[in-house]
């Protein structure tokens, strides 16, 4: 393989503002450093290292709250705060780990930052909007938080009518914030999708884009379509809250069902948009940690658009016992199947490229691991929740809340660390400490497992969601749930500190894990236009790897 | 992003931003870009479509009755200066494309002067309304129809007229620096109409909504 | 190569020019469409009415999209975007729709059915300062007391 220094040929372009006298790129990093270069800036790397920072914040108050439900759960009466404290508590750890983590995380951050990477382009197809839609997330961050520093509210995350209506807490300004925020994912989700087709560099045909691409474009096309229909139903609620125009009030004819269907079509896909990067970034790792050329890259790739597609015929499957109608009920769970279908078609894949490779156990790799049982397990509860004479009796229990913690939070998370770790001397062109990486996932993927396998046994048993006292033969498995929470918490300090240190004190390195990648063609970390001279040519393919069995290049089959 | 050059020739061009491989792509990228966004706009107001149709279904008489309270003149006037306001800015992409700056400008103040129309009338009607008080929800206090459903027919009609009425003006906003560049500046032609075409998009983006809420709301 | 193919495309669809008289005949073609709707609209059609409006609107509304978005010139992404947001309009009224359709009646609100409706007084009077077809608070205590 061609080693990135040949690529990034020392033939500078003239006009090239990055480029000094004795050929020396300076990094996207050290390109200036004054704090307006950054604040200002239209490189997508800066964009996408700024969204990190703040994404992790919020990650940090999502976190907190977390924490926080899990100590009052550890006794069945109240333990450090009321009921309507709870409630609070609860609805902020859902709407800042929902609509400021999950869903900007792995686009926002590392979409932004590999998406031109990978295509060969010097930036997003649209730089500044690409700021603007930082930006408009923090605009609508700010008032989110405005609106809880102010009371709170305590609608649950899903802002059902006819509560949230009628409600006194602050319901007005954190709907406002989110729908302010769902304009930056359509601006994120607009430029992945304009990039994409027009930005790609020759060679790079649309089966030879990398699958983390793929997985970014389906993405990208579930924000486009989805993101307005609740942005409107977040101002009809506002306005609701306000005034009372009587949209979805039952006293006057409306039809607070209605409300639902309007925010499943968002909030049922807006899951695959937390999860379906997660599925990129995985089929990225796995390849490159079994030294193998993924399997099936064709079936990976259209099952990305499947999953984005038959996402949109699933919504209804969190309406079985709101008044929907029966046939609607059982419509919807049929179509919900066919979620899982497109899901265990990646699954096998990715089972198909570890099998026979020369995998390589290294920190991703492990989350990788802890990823599939997630999906898997996940995965399987879904089908069971999506059942619905099943969920009659399971709807609002815990174990909803342990298979949507599973599969869209578990999953998500997992590729999230394994990204991080992953492009970590990417981004920085540094390495971190390897042996506290595994311990850290092993105790994150260890963590989890406590925290929400108890969580099912709960659900299965009976105990409601979003309760702040249970009854007593509860206890034990609520403090085995806590204590996993902190297990949990205890693996991401330890992520926090060796992380940090590596971004300071750890080792130079160009491409650590030897990525067959075409982000890996540019130097680590990538100079300010990502490529320095004649865009580099992709000849081969993304997840080309020397086959370990036979020591011939594999060609993708399908 | 700093412009690196400008396309050669006599003919003035478009600045090629430093990202883009050439011009083709910069345009292809902000066409598709702007389809893209007006799809987003397509399914805003597909949600108000959907609580129209769920409502209608449910409360088709008062559906009627408050339809046939409206002023079906007005609305009728209201469509023809719409579409003829969109005719008006699809010429300007017309005379953008051959390089006739001062008729693009035309043209937009023409559709300009129209939308101005649009909003006028729109302003009576809803000043009728609160006269006689078929107003939204908790406000309603029309005698004249006393169905159930009725309040709602008017919570859909208000939310979705306010909605268009609101992407007349941002759409209004747009053109008008369409047409300032036209007399001012006067450098679109064959090789350089994105902004003109990109202002037109939208503008008939705002009269095909209303092509379908003048039939749902006036002609039930 | 791939990204010339897409956008040497585009450029190439995009150079097509027509004389301004098509402009002209699409609009007295929309405005002509404009009077039929009206006109079957205030025949009051009792069943289809709705049903032919919406199609006239479609026709209508393909119209603009084809000739004055020029959709008819363009290929590939373009369309696609376009096609894929009216069908997911479709899907989301559909669903929603089927829903209501589908329903056990007494899941929805008394008198909201077709075959049970009548003219119910919903009690709007300004005089007695009711609004908006139901009793706030106050009046209810009012009434109660």
């Amino acid at each position: 393989m061609t080693p990135s220094s040949s690529i990034a040929a020392p033939g500078a372009v003239p006009g090239h503002e990055a480029t000094d006298d004795h050929g020396h790129h300076p990094s996207y990093l050290t390109d200036g450093t004054t704090v307006k270069s950054w604040l200002l800036t239209v490189d997508h790397k800066r964009i996408g290292i700024m969204y990190m920072a703040w994404v992790l914040l919020f990650f940090l108050v999502g976190g907190i709250f977390a924490l926080l439900i899990r100590i009052e759960l550890l006794t069945p009466g109240p333990t450090i705060m009321d009921a309507m404290t709870y409630n609070r508590v609860f609805t902020l750890h859902g709407i800042v780990m929902i609509f400021l983590f999950m869903i900007p995380a792995i686009p926002s951050i590392f979409g932004n930052f590999l998406l031109p990477l990978m295509l060969g382009a010097k930036d997003v197809a649209f730089p500044r909007l690409n700021l603007l839609s930082l930006y408009v997330y923090l605009a609508g961050a700010g008032f989110a938080l405005w609106g809880m520093l102010n009371g709170g509210l305590d609608t649950g995350w899903t802002f059902y009518t006819p509560y949230s209506a009628h409600t006194t807490t602050t319901v007005a300004p954190v709907l406002f914030g989110a729908f302010i925020i769902g304009f930056s994912s359509i601006l994120t989700g607009m430029n992945f999708i304009v990039t994409t087709h027009t930005m790609r560099a020759p060679g790079i045909t649309w089966f030879k884009m990398p699958l983390m691409v793929w997985a970014l474009y389906a993405t990208s096309c579930i924000q486009v379509l989805a993101t307005p229909v609740i942005g409107l139903l977040l101002l009809l609620v506002t306005a609701e809250n306000l005034f009372s125009l009587g949209m979805f009030d039952v006293a006057r004819g409306g039809d607070p069902v209605l409300f639902q269907h309007l925010f499943w079509f968002y909030s049922h896909p807006a899951v695959y948009i937390m999860v379906l990067p997660a599925f990129g970034v995985m089929s990225e790792i796995v390849a490159t940690f079994s030294r193998k050329n993924i399997f099936g890259y064709r079936a990976v790739a259209y099952s990305s658009v499947g999953i984005a597609f038959v996402g949109f015929f699933a919504w209804g499957h969190h309406m079985f016992v709101s008044g929907q109608s029966t046939f609607n009920a059982g419509v919807f769970g049929v179509l919900s199947m066919l979620v899982g279908v497109f899901t265990a078609i990646k699954v096998f894949n990715w089972v198909g490229t570890v099998y026979k490779g020369a995998v390589e156990f290294s920190t991703p790799f492990a989350y990788f691991c802890g990823f599939l049982f997630f999906t898997v397990f996940g995965g399987m509860t879904g089908i069971a929740v999506a059942t619905v004479s099943l969920d009659v009796p399971w709807h609002d229990t815990y174990f909803v809340v342990a298979h949507f913690h599973f599969i869209m939070v578990g999953a998500t998370i997992m590729a999230f660390l394994a990204a991080l770790h992953y492009w970590f001397p990417k981004m920085f062109g540094k390495t971190y400490h390897e042996g506290w990486g595994l311990v850290s996932a092993a105790l994150i993927i260890l963590g989890f497992n406590a925290t929400f396998i108890p969580q099912f046994l709960l659900g299965n048993a009976g105990m409601p969601r979003r309760y702040y006292e249970y009854p007593e033969r509860f206890q034990a498995l609520n403090v085995a749930s806590t204590a996993g929470a902190s297990l949990l918490a205890f693996g991401f300090i330890i992520i926090a500190v060796y992380l940090t240190y590596a971004l300071i004190y750890g080792e130079r390195a160009d491409n650590p894990w030897n990525s067959k990648g075409y982000e890996w063609l540019t130097a680590s970390p990538p100079p300010t236009h990502n490529f320095i001279g004649p865009q580099p040519t992709y000849p081969e393919e993304p997840h080309f790897y020397v086959d370990p069995n036979t020591g011939k290049g594999e060609v993708s089959d399908v | 992003m700093s412009s690196a050059h400008v396309t050669p020739g006599s003919v003035p061009g478009p600045k090629l931003a430093a990202h883009f491989a050439s011009l083709e792509v910069q345009k292809h990228a902000a066409r598709l870009g702007m389809w893209l966004f007006l799809a987003t706009e397509i399914l805003l107001f597909a949600g108000l479509f959907a609580c129209y149709a769920a409502y209608r279904f449910l409360f088709p008489e008062a559906w009627a009755a408050c339809s046939r309270e409206l002023d079906l003149t007005m609305g009728t006037v209201n469509t023809v200066v719409l579409i003829t306001s969109s005719f008006t800015a699809a010429m300007a992409v017309h005379y953008a494309k051959e390089g006739k700056n001062k008729m693009v400008g035309h043209m937009f103040v023409l559709t300009l002067l129209m939308a101005v129309a649009f909003l006028v009338i729109k302003y009576f009607e809803y000043k009728h309304k609160f006269h006689i008080g078929t107003l939204p929800g908790r406000y309603y206090f029309y005698e004249g129809i006393q169905l159930p459903g009725a309040p709602l027919f008017f919570t859909v009609y208000f939310a979705s007229t306010a909605l268009h009425g609101l992407h007349v003006l941002i759409g209004m906003t747009v053109l008008m620096f369409s047409t300032v560049r036209a007399y001012r500046v006067g450098d679109f032609s064959a090789n350089n109409y994105t902004m003109v075409e990109l202002g037109s998009m939208y503008w008939h983006l705002v009269d095909l909504v209303w092509i379908f809420l003048f039939p749902m709301l006036y002609l039930v | 190569m791939a990204i010339a193919n897409e956008s040497q495309q585009e450029e190439h669809n995009m150079q097509e020019h027509h004389g301004a008289g098509r402009y002209v005949v699409i609009w007295v073609v929309l405005l002509v469409l404009t009077l039929v709707t009206v006109f079957t609209g205030r025949m009051h059609l009792p069943d289809f009415g709705l049903l032919l409006a919406l199609v006239i609107a479609s026709v209508k509304g393909t119209l603009v999209a084809l000739y004055f978005m020029h959709l008819s010139e363009h290929r590939g992404a373009n369309r696609l975007v376009f096609g894929v947001s009216i069908a997911f309009v479709v899907l989301l009224i559909g669903f929603t729709l089927m829903d209501f359709g589908t329903r056990f009646r007494l899941a929805n609100p008394p008198g909201s059915q077709y075959s049970d409706l009548q003219a119910v007084d919903i009690g709007a009077n300004k005089a007695e300062g009711r609004q908006g077809g139901h009793l706030d608070e106050k009046q209810k205590q009012e009434k109660h007391e």
